[in-house]
C-alpha cells in the first residue's frame, strides 16, 4: 500500500454507503390513484428514498429501510406496507 | 417557495445508505440540515448516533459529499470556531460552517465549548438533535432526558423509578447568550424546520445561530419506527417541545392550537411505561410553566 | 542583525510567535503563561499583528479552536501551563495524532496537588507520550529563536507534527535577559509563509479523521513514530540553517558543555542548565573533570546522540525538575538509562530538585557533581539524590 496515504487520517476515497435496502422487512407501495403528489412523504423520509420526478413523487427502493413513516404520514393513505419478498 | 419545493431543489449530501435505525429522527434532521446547507459547507458531527451511522466516514471513505470532521464529544463548537475564523480570514464567507450534534455533546460535556462559541458570536450554525440521551452507546440518560424515563443508566427499578430529575431546557439558555438566532423545531413540523434551517444558515453569516430539534428515537424510547413523526407531533402538542424562535432577541412562539396532556403524550412510549401519576403531573407542571414563561417572553 | 532588547521569557515567547505570522491565536490565561496571551492580544488589538485572536473560555477550547483553524489551513499558536495543559489533554493528544503542525508555548509549572502555581516540569513530562515534539529552552533568547525553529520543524513535510516550546515557569517566563530580536524581514527569510493543507475544504470534500479500523491505525502510529525519527534529522538541519542566518546554534537535539574530556557528566533540562554549567566550571577549577549535557529535546528523545555523548565517561547524573511516580527517580534519568544500553558500566543516579518553584541552586548542582565525583568508580545505580536544603 502506498505509504503516503497514511500521512494524515483523511478519508477521500469516495462515499461510504451501506446496503440498507437489505434491512427491509416491509416495503412501502404507493397507490398512484390516491397519491396527489403533495410530497409530505418525501419531507418525512429519513433516508431520502422518496424523490420527485417532475411533479410526480416516487419511491426508490435502493436504500429504503422500510420504516413505514411514509405510510403512516400520507394524508391520503396512498401508501401501504407490503411484506418484502426476496 | 414551499418547503417541498425547497427539498426538491436540494440534493442528498449525506450518504444514501447510513446505519441509522429505521425511523430515526436524527437521520431525518441530519439529512435536512445537510441538504439545505449543501456542499459548499464544512460540517462537524461529533461522536453519537449520526457519527456511528457513518456520516463522518469509514476508513478512506467519506460519509457525505462535503468536507466533514468527527469532532471530540466536547469540542464541536470550539473546533468549528477555529474553522469559521479561518474561513472569515480567507474571505470565504460563502462557506456554511455547520455543526450537528446530539444532546449529550451539546447539553452535557460539550456545553462549555458551545457556550463559549455562542458568547463570542462565532459565525456558524449549531444544530442539536435532542433524542434525550446517549443513544449510540445504548441509551444512557443525559441532562435533557425527561423525568421518569427508563434508560440504561436510570432503569425503572424497584428502588428508583427511572430518571429522577427533570430535563434541562437548553434552547432558552442558548437564547440568553444574545445570539443572532435561536430556535426550536420538530421534524413533525417540517415546513417550520426547513424554514428555520434556512434562517439559521442565513443568521450564521452574521453570528451564532442555534437550532434545537426534537429527535424521536424508536430504538431508545421503544416505539414502532413508523410512529416517529407521530411521536414528534404529540411532543409539540403536549408542549414538551414548544415551537419558538428568538430572532435577534425577538421571541416568537408558535401557538399550540390542539394541546394535549403529558399523559396523552407518554402513552405508548416504552421508556415512559412505568411513569407514576405523580411523575406525569410533575412533567405536566414543568411544561405548563415553560409555556407560560415562553408566552411572557413572546409577549414583550 | 536585529535590535537588542531586554525582555522576559514570556515576552520572548510572544515576540517570537508574532514573528512567525500566525493566522490565528486562541488562548486562555494561566499563571505563569498569562503574559504570553496578554502580549499577543495587545499586538492584535493595537493593529501590530494581523492575526485572528479568539477569546476562549478554557484551554480545552483553546486547543480545539486552533485545531479547527489549522484544519482549515491556518498557522496557529497557543500557550499554556500545568492545569491548563491537563484540561486540554484531549484535543492536545488529537492535534499530534491528526498530524497537523502547530506550535504551543508551555511555561512549565508543577501539577497540583499540593496547590501550587510555581515552576516545575511535571506538566510537560506528564504528556511526553502524547505525540508532540517537546523542546526545552535554557535562555530567553533560546525561547524566541526556538519559536521560529519550531514552526520550521513542525511544518517540514517529513515531520508534520505539533511542537511544544517549553521553558521554566517564573525562572524563565518572568526573568529578564537581553535579547537580539530578529527583524520581521529576517524572520520571514527564515520561516516562509505557511503553505499548509486545508483539510476541510468544500473544493476537496474529504472526511477528516473517519472511523478507522485497528490495522490501519497501526500504520498511522508507525508513521507517527517514523516522523518522530525523521524529526531528529530535521531538528539538526533547522539548527544549522538558523545558525547560518543568525549566528546562533544551540546544538540541535542536545548541547554538550565541556564533555570532551569529562569523567563525570550531569544531564540537565531547561533553565537549570546555566547553573549546571557554572557548577561544572567551578569543579574544573578544582581539577574535577566534569561536563554537562543539556537535553534540548525530550520528544523525540535523542537516545543515540545522548548515548554517544556519554560513551567512555565514568559517571552521570540526570537532574530532573519532576518525578516519575512508581520509579523512585526522575523521568529523564529513567529515559537516559534506557538510552544508554550498558548503563551499569557507569556509576549513575537520579537527582530531583526545583519542584513547585523551589530553588535549584548552584549549591545543588555542586552537590550533584560532588556525589558523582565520589561514586565515579563504583559502577551501577546509586540512590536518588533529593536536592533539598535540609
Amino acid at each position: 500500500m502506498n505509504d503516503t496515504r497514511f500521512v494524515t487520517p483523511l478519508g477521500n476515497d469516495g462515499m461510504y454507503i451501506l446496503d440498507t435496502a437489505a434491512w427491509r422487512i416491509v416495503r412501502p407501495v404507493m397507490d398512484k390513484e390516491k397519491c396527489i403528489n403533495c410530497g409530505v412523504c418525501m419531507g418525512y423520509c429519513p433516508v431520502n428514498s422518496i424523490y420527485a420526478e417532475g411533479k410526480e413523487i416516487r419511491i426508490s427502493y435502493d436504500y429504503c429501510k422500510g420504516c413505514g413513516i411514509c405510510a403512516a404520514e400520507c394524508p391520503k393513505q396512498a401508501i401501504h406496507m407490503e411484506q418484502e419478498v426476496k | 417557495m414551499s418547503y417541498i419545493d425547497v427539498l426538491k431543489q436540494t440534493q442528498n449530501v449525506m450518504t444514501p445508505g447510513s446505519s441509522a435505525c429505521q425511523g430515526c429522527g436524527g437521520e431525518l434532521i441530519l439529512r435536512r440540515v445537510m441538504q439545505i446547507a449543501g456542499n459548499n459547507s464544512v460540517f462537524a458531527v461529533p461522536p453519537g448516533c449520526m457519527a456511528g451511522a457513518g456520516v463522518d466516514g469509514w476508513n478512506f471513505s467519506n460519509g457525505c459529499t462535503a468536507p466533514i470532521h468527527i469532532t471530540l464529544l466536547d469540542n464541536t463548537a470550539s473546533f468549528m470556531s477555529g474553522v469559521s475564523e479561518m474561513y472569515q480570514r480567507k474571505g470565504r464567507q460563502d462557506v456554511n460552517i455547520v455543526a450537528i450534534a446530539g444532546d449529550g455533546a451539546t447539553a452535557d460535556c460539550g456545553f462549555q465549548s458551545l457556550s463559549g462559541a455562542a458568547e463570542r458570536g462565532t459565525k456558524m450554525l449549531y444544530v442539536c438533535y435532542d433524542n434525550e440521551g446517549y443513544m449510540n452507546t445504548g441509551y444512557q440518560r443525559s441532562s435533557t432526558t425527561s423525568l421518569g424515563s427508563s434508560t440504561s443508566t436510570t432503569p425503572a427499578g424497584a428502588a428508583i423509578n427511572g430518571k429522577e430529575q427533570q430535563q434541562k431546557y437548553v434552547p432558552l439558555i442558548m437564547a440568553m447568550h444574545n445570539i443572532e438566532y435561536c430556535a426550536t423545531a420538530s421534524p413533525s413540523n417540517m415546513a417550520d424546520l426547513v424554514a428555520k434551517i434556512q434562517k439559521g444558515l442565513e443568521a450564521s453569516k452574521r453570528g451564532f445561530a442555534y437550532l434545537h430539534v426534537f429527535s424521536p428515537c424508536p430504538t431508545g424510547w421503544k416505539f414502532a419506527p413508523d410512529q416517529s413523526i407521530a411521536v414528534a407531533r404529540k411532543a409539540v402538542a403536549a408542549n414538551l417541545c414548544p415551537i419558538w424562535e428568538c430572532d435577534k432577541g425577538v421571541f416568537k412562539l408558535t401557538p399550540n392550537r390542539r394541546p394535549i396532556t403529558i399523559a396523552e403524550f407518554v402513552a405508548g412510549i416504552g421508556k415512559f411505561k412505568k411513569l407514576t401519576e405523580e411523575e406525569i403531573a410533575s412533567i405536566q407542571s414543568l411544561v405548563d410553566e415553560r409555556w407560560a414563561l415562553l408566552e411572557k417572553l413572546a409577549a414583550e | 542583525m536585529g535590535k537588542l532588547v531586554a525582555m522576559t521569557g514570556n515576552t520572548a515567547a510572544y515576540t517570537g510567535a508574532a514573528l512567525c505570522r500566525p493566522d490565528l491565536i486562541a488562548a486562555y490565561p494561566i499563571t505563569p503563561q498569562s503574559s504570553v496571551v496578554e502580549g499577543l492580544a495587545g499586538m492584535v488589538y493595537n493593529g501590530k499583528l494581523d492575526a485572528s485572536f479568539v477569546q476562549v473560555e478554557s484551554e480545552h477550547s483553546a486547543m480545539s479552536v486552533v485545531q479547527g483553524a489549522a484544519a482549515a489551513g491556518g498557522r496557529v499558536f497557543t500557550a499554556t501551563s500545568a492545569q491548563g495543559l491537563a484540561l486540554m489533554y484531549e484535543p492536545y493528544f488529537r492535534m499530534s495524532t491528526l498530524r497537523i503542525p502547530m506550535v504551543m508555548a508551555l511555561a512549565t509549572r508543577e501539577m497540583t496537588s499540593p496547590e501550587t502555581i510555581w515552576s516545575g516540569q511535571q506538566d510537560a513530562m506528564s504528556v511526553r507520550e502524547a505525540g508532540w515534539i517537546q523542546l526545552f529552552c535554557e535562555s530567553n533568547q533560546e525561547i524566541l529563536d526556538m519559536m521560529l525553529q519550531a514552526y520550521r520543524i513542525a511544518e517540514d513535510p517529513r515531520v508534520q507534527l505539533p511542537v511544544n516550546v517549553c521553558y521554566d515557569g517564573f525562572y524563565s517566563s518572568h526573568l529578564i535577559e537581553g535579547l537580539d530580536i530578529p527583524s520581521q524581514a529576517e524572520a520571514d527569510a527564515f520561516l516562509p509563509a505557511y503553505a499548509g493543507k486545508t483539510y476541510l475544504d468544500p473544493g476537496q470534500p474529504a472526511a477528516l479523521d473517519p472511523l478507522t479500523p485497528g490495522e490501519l491505525m497501526m500504520h498511522y502510529r508507525k508513521n507517527h513514530l517514523d516522523a518522530m525519527k525523521a524529526a531528529q534529522e530535521v531538528i539538526e538541519e533547522v539548527d544549522a540553517k538558523f545558525a547560518a542566518q543568525f549566528g546562533r546554534s544551540y546544538g540541535g537535539l542536545i548541547e554538550e558543555y565541556k564533555t570532551e574530556d569529562a569523567d563525570i557528566v550531569i544531564v540537565t533540562i531547561g533553565g537549570m542548565s546555566g547553573t549546571g554549567k557554572d557548577a561544572v566550571d567551578a569543579a574544573r577549577e578544582k581539577g574535577i573533570r566534569a561536563g554537562l549535557i543539556k537535553l534540548r529535546f525530550v520528544r523525540p528523545f535523542p537516545a543515540e546522540k545522548l548515548a554517544a555523548a556519554l560513551r567512555g565517561k565514568k559517571a552521570f547524573a540526570v537532574v530532573d525538575r519532576s518525578v516519575s511516580f512508581g520509579w523512585s527517580c526522575g523521568p529523564m534519568y529513567m529515559e537516559t538509562r534506557a538510552a544508554v544500553v550498558d548503563a551499569d558500566s557507569y556509576a549513575h543516579f537520579s537527582a530531583i530538585g526545583g519542584l513547585g518553584g523551589a530553588d535549584l541552586s548552584y549549591g545543588h548542582m555542586r552537590s550533584v557533581i560532588e556525589k558523582l565525583d565520589a561514586i565515579k568508580n563504583e559502577p551501577g545505580a546509586h540512590d536518588t539524590l533529593w536536592l533539598m536544603n535540609d
